[in-house]
């Protein structure tokens, strides 16, 4: 389902100074299989949920998504498959803290203006799910991290995509909300969704619900 | 579904304001400030040249004023004949008008002397004449502003001339007179010509100027030069010398009012040129997010468009409706004084409601657009890079 092919992936750090990323790359991912990059900071783990989520472009090689090559979209497509396959849960949440749980749930919806109650009835159905409907007019900042990382799931749910990427999810958690966050995985794994975990945390490495580690250092995976 | 507007859009548009509301309201502020000052300048330009176009158009053709030396004197009345006798004046009307000091409210009033049944040269005194009252040649007819001055001196019913030996000439008040402009008719006080004359102790012989009406305005300086080839010692005036000479006042206090709407302009491409030179990292960041959970350029720049929408069109709403206020309803204090006034020497007139769509439309385009691309140019450059490069 997701193929990278030759990857290779360099960032320009001033003029004349580039630093590669990922050096030949070649992965497969199943569709509905929970996938782990292993390594530690700076061993291209986000570079890689970066292309399969198409917010980057590989400097040379391919990308494929459902037989699709998604790494020569255009912005306009590449938005386009982002809104309707791809959910993401960013490291430090990237909510908007000033206002409310809806209101931030919704943001992925706000592009295809949905008829309101179609969308009332999505926010309810995703906050029901992770367990944060009671905090639905709440103010984002007003949640401890484990609730807002709920709210950041359950942003990433909402689209129904069928690709979830977490970048470094438990970084900010202690281990119980970090185990329930393993919970989560496991629902998601039940409705079939492919998850793509970038984690140096413990935590993931030895999971049943893990169907494939990859490990990664320097931008190769080994 | 609303096709047009994307009313969720729009809620974090206003979302996205809130959550900066004191930046925000002071660049509101600032804005309406300026477009209020804007149009403000602009309405009483407007109003002014309305006044200013109506009272040149009743002027008469000809002004004819006898100088000696430089110096303006009473003309001789019986001129009026010789002046008839030229080729292509329609009418001549000797007229008596100057202007009375009043000194407990430090103010000139225009003075205007008419005989009733005289015709008369301005429609509105024709029209004074002609109403059903009538004119009453013992009676004054006073304009509004005068009216104001004179209540406020506890003169309602007749007002006290001081005549050049220093004894008092007690006249009625008959009634209010109104011309087609408040400029024109609000300082005046018209009285019968021999009221007049003996407020200037001026005999019958003699006359202020003579006005002459020619049928046809292609004639008029051909009359002219045959009134000063009759009369060396005159100063021929012609309607296009006047409006020569308002529109030089006019473009002098303009002057002014330019250098507001530069300084007002100025500070307005400050606000722009801030805002376009680049947002801050969260709001970069911001975007960066946006667009990795799926949002377009386009529903970036749309967003952008609301937020810049919203303050600028509110602005200049509140803006354009504090002038209207202040022009129309308070009458422009301060402001009014840089076109208007010979100091407190002239009575107060009411700016005419001039409702000036150009004006109005102009004011927009310099405001509206020009905001909404200062929000939208800097927020393009970021969203149409990478979100991941966005977001580093």
């Amino acid at each position: 389902m997701i193929e990278f092919k030759n990857i290779n992936k360099s960032y320009k750090l001033g003029k004349n100074n580039t630093v590669a990323a990922l050096k030949d790359i070649n992965i497969n991912i199943k569709e509905g299989s929970v996938v782990v990059l292993k390594g530690s900071s700076g061993s291209g783990k986000s570079s890689i949920l970066s292309l399969v989520s198409a917010i980057s472009k590989p400097t040379s090689g391919e990308v494929i998504v459902d037989n699709k090559q998604i790494s020569k979209l255009s912005d306009r497509f590449a938005s386009e498959y982002r809104l309707n396959n791809i959910g993401i849960v960013f490291q430090k949440y990237n909510l908007v803290e000033d206002i409310s749980v809806e209101q931030n749930v919704i943001l992925p919806l706000i592009p295809k203006n949905l008829d309101s109650d179609l969308v009332e009835s999505k926010v309810d159905t995703a906050l029901d799910m992770f367990g944060i409907k009671h905090y639905k007019n709440s103010t984002v900042k007003n949640l401890s991290g484990g609730e807002q990382q709920r709210v950041a799931i359950a942003r990433a749910y909402i689209n129904e995509p069928k690709i979830i990427i977490a970048d470094e999810p438990t970084a900010n958690l202690d281990e119980k909300l970090s185990l329930d966050f393993i919970e989560i995985i496991k629902d998601l794994k039940k409705q079939n969704k492919t998850v793509i975990i970038a984690t140096h945390d413990p935590l993931f490495f030895n999971l049943d619900i893990v169907d494939k580690y990859i490990e990664m250092k320097n931008g190769s995976i080994i | 579904m609303n096709k047009y507007i994307n009313l969720y859009l729009l809620e974090y548009s206003i979302n996205s304001l809130l959550r900066q509301k004191y930046k925000n309201i002071f660049i509101t502020t600032i804005l309406t400030f300026l477009i209020f000052i804007l149009s403000s300048m602009f309405f009483i330009t407007s109003s002014i040249k309305n006044e200013l176009q109506f009272s040149v158009e009743s002027l008469p053709e000809i002004t004819v004023q006898k100088l000696i030396s430089g110096k303006h004197y009473d003309i001789e009345v019986d001129r009026v004949n010789e002046i008839l006798s030229i080729t292509g004046v329609n009418d001549a009307t000797a007229r008596v008008w100057g202007y009375y000091y009043f000194v407990n409210a430090g103010v000139n009033f225009t003075l205007v002397g008419i005989e009733q049944f005289e015709k008369q040269y301005k429609d509105s005194l024709q029209n004074l004449v002609d109403s059903s009252k009538g004119f009453d040649e013992s009676n004054a007819y006073i304009g509004q502003g005068v009216k104001e001055i004179m209540r406020k001196n506890y003169f309602k019913e007749y007002f006290n001339f001081i005549l050049p030996d220093g004894s008092l000439k007690k006249i009625n008040i008959g009634g209010t007179f109104k011309s087609d402009t408040n400029l024109e008719s609000n300082d005046v006080i018209v009285l019968s010509k021999e009221n007049m004359r003996s407020i200037y102790g001026m005999s019958e012989e003699y006359a202020t100027d003579i006005v002459v009406k020619v049928a046809n305005p292609d004639e008029v300086a051909t009359v002219a030069a045959k009134i000063k080839l009759l009369y060396p010692d005159t100063r021929v005036i012609t309607k296009n010398d006047l409006k020569v000479s308002y529109q030089n006042i006019f473009d002098y206090k303009s002057g002014v009012f330019l250098a507001l709407f530069i300084v007002s302009l100025f500070t307005f491409f400050i606000i722009v040129f801030d805002k376009a030179s680049g947002l801050s990292s969260s709001e970069r960041k911001e975007i960066g997010v946006l667009k990795a959970i799926g949002w377009s350029l386009d529903d970036v720049l749309k967003e952008k468009f609301y937020e810049g929408a919203l303050i600028s069109v509110f602005a200049y709403l509140l803006g354009v409706f504090l002038a209207l206020g202040f022009v129309y309803g308070f009458g422009a204090p301060l402001l009014r004084d840089i076109f208007s006034g010979y100091s407190e020497l002239k009575t107060a007139f009411e700016l005419p409601f001039v409702l000036d769509v150009q004006t109005m439309v102009l004011v927009f385009f310099l405001s509206v657009p020009i905001y909404i691309a200062s929000i939208i140019i800097p927020s393009w450059r970021v969203a149409s890079m990478d979100a991941d490069e966005v977001m580093r």
